[in-house]
């Protein structure tokens, strides 16, 4: 019987110990002597990871399908950036307010946008990332425009980014854990399934969609504020769209609405992009025909697929 | 409080669409501990009535009070807050979560503590016979069992008024008995309901008074019998056929 194992909490809980454990895993790879190239392509992939984590919070857990989780990483790497470059901040004064300038930024796009359903929302947020980015890459004197902006690092070893980058990851993970466990959570899964139904039962939806917009806004601009610090530069690239495809891809891949499949999806798409670098210049068309086959047939993504071969195993156990 | 004043108040509401008349100058009295039922043929306001009540609709004209408390306008989410909950007709349950989680998210959004929701929950699974459905998704619950979630619902915390459109129908006998006999054990203990169907035996057999409209207006209310009798009704909604 499955039975209790199906209650949230409980699915929750199995989750985060998956992610656990995938991160212990992922903390042993750099003992078989990773060249410096490998370790920064998986530090990437942990940034990615970390943006899919937020938009995961919106889109997987809150049903709110926000195309801007790029432009908000752009953002928070753009304000550690430009304190530094024109106030002489440090990256102690640049990090906190990289997440308190996306949160805000979120505030004022989701209370515009989360009056809108489906495509509208979509639309809205897709305009607001390329605005923002075109206005980023067109303010010459206040950003150096496409040349990008310099970033101090917070160290020189690769390594000890690795590392710092998948604290991060559990810390984040934790974060959402105690959130969607929460009484917050289950308003945002009934948001999700029915959010008329969650506005009749009593839960003002408006108001926790912008808190979740705001959170997820925060993570994808902490993300990038981080990312800014590994490579150095921050620049208008990270707010394309063809990021946002990435990290939308990345989630419905490994499991939206799950803690585990923003993780396993960034490693799956990015390391494969990267291998695929060497076949051709195909990783577009791979990814948008892997998202196809997963929308289409596999709609919970590989973590879905996982509980579902799981709870089989424990019928199949008690039979 | 006055116990003998009506618990919901309606005063001369009215809704158009475009050019369609929808309702059209409605008061209806909810008396404290009753059960009302709100009947009549397919497009004669019922719904439209049900969602103004319930604040999915703002009423052109008229007023909505709630114990003496001008509720017009409020949100649906205020007056769940307040003590008006709804049951609708196209079930409206959280089709990815297990039966218990919709239940204790219905009781965690009106501030109660966890516990006290799964005790609360436990108790309702068990009068609504969804012991053996309690740990499934939503989403592999039959039609009927829905229905019984969604009831089950608005129960968690008791209100002061349950607005329940069609609740029967589309469910299987065993379960009709269920939710009708739910209903009479909660209206024994004081409890107001507005109940919407089509379903006449049901109607006589839970409403002592009902409203009964068509196209927009009331055109009787009083005792079910005296309604279900009245020749404007019987030609209207019962196809002047009506024994």
């Amino acid at each position: 019987m499955i039975g209790k194992r199906n209650l949230w909490s409980n699915k929750l809980t199995l989750d985060l110990k998956f992610f656990l454990v995938l991160c212990c895993l992922i903390a042993l790879v750099p003992l078989f002597d990773l060249t410096p190239y490998t370790l920064g392509i998986l530090v990437i992939s942990f940034y990615f990871a970390l943006i899919a984590m937020g938009w995961n919070l919106l889109a997987g857990f809150t049903g709110q399908f926000s195309m801007a989780p790029a432009a908000f990483a752009m953002i928070g790497g753009y304000t550690a950036a430009l304190l530094n470059h024109h106030l002489g901040l440090s990256l102690w004064v640049g990090m906190p307010c990289s997440v308190l300038v996306s949160a805000l930024l979120g505030f004022l796009v989701g209370s515009t946008v989360l009056g809108l359903k489906g495509p509208y929302l979509s639309l809205t947020t897709l305009a607001f990332a390329e605005v923002a980015r075109v206005v980023i890459s067109n303010s010459h004197d206040f950003t150096r425009g496409d040349q990008g902006l310099n970033v101090p690092t917070l160290m020189q070893s690769r390594l000890g980014y690795y590392y710092l980058f998948l604290a991060l990851l559990v810390l984040i993970a934790l974060l959402i854990y105690a959130l969607m466990r929460s009484r917050f959570g289950g308003f945002l899964l009934a948001i999700r399934d029915d959010a008329h139904g969650a506005q009749s039962r009593g839960i003002p939806i408006v108001k926790f969609k912008l808190i979740a917009f705001i959170l997820s806004s925060a993570i994808s601009g902490f993300a990038g504020c981080m990312y800014g610090t590994f490579t150095e530069l921050v620049s208008p690239e990270m707010g394309l769209i063809q990021q946002a495809g990435i990290i939308i891809s990345m989630v419905v891949i490994g499991g939206m609405g799950s803690l585990s499949g923003p993780l396993l999806g960034a490693l799956i798409v990015y390391l494969g992009s990267e291998w695929l670098r060497s076949v051709g210049n195909i990783q577009m068309i791979v990814f948008a025909l892997t998202v196809i086959i997963f929308a289409r047939f596999f709609r919970t993504g590989l973590w879905g697929l996982f509980l579902k071969f799981y709870f089989s195993m424990l019928t199949d156990k008690n039979r | 409080m006055n116990m003998t004043q009506p618990i919901i108040k309606v005063d001369s509401i009215s809704k158009r669409f475009g050019g369609n008349q929808a309702v059209d100058h409605v008061s209806i009295d909810i008396k404290r501990g009753s059960i009302l039922g709100l009947i009549g043929p397919n497009g004669s306001g019922k719904t439209t009535v049900l969602n103004m009540l319930s604040g999915e609709l703002l009423p052109d004209e008229g007023k909505i009070s709630l114990e003496d408390f001008d509720i017009t306008g409020c949100s649906p989410s205020k007056l769940v807050q307040l003590g008006v909950t709804r049951m609708f007709q196209m079930t409206k349950v959280f089709v990815r979560l297990s039966a218990i989680d919709n239940l204790l998210i219905a009781g965690q959004a009106l501030g109660l503590r966890k516990e006290e929701c799964l005790e609360r929950a436990a108790m309702l699974i068990k009068e609504l016979t969804l012991e053996n459905v309690q740990y499934l998704d939503a989403a592999q619950l039959s039609g009927g069992q829905k229905k019984l979630l969604e009831f089950g619902m608005c129960f968690m915390v008791p209100p002061k008024v349950a607005l329940l459109d069609e609740p029967f129908a589309a469910v299987h006998p065993v379960m009709r008995q269920t939710m009708s006999q739910f209903i009479k054990d909660r209206h024994q203990k004081g409890q107001t309901f507005l109940l919407v169907s089509h379903d006449m035996p049901i109607i006589k057999e839970l409403c002592e008074e009902s409203v009964c409209m068509n196209a927009g207006k009331i055109i009787a209310q009083g005792k079910t019998k005296d309604v279900l009798d009245k020749a404007e009704v019987i030609e209207a909604y019962l196809g002047g056929d009506h024994e």
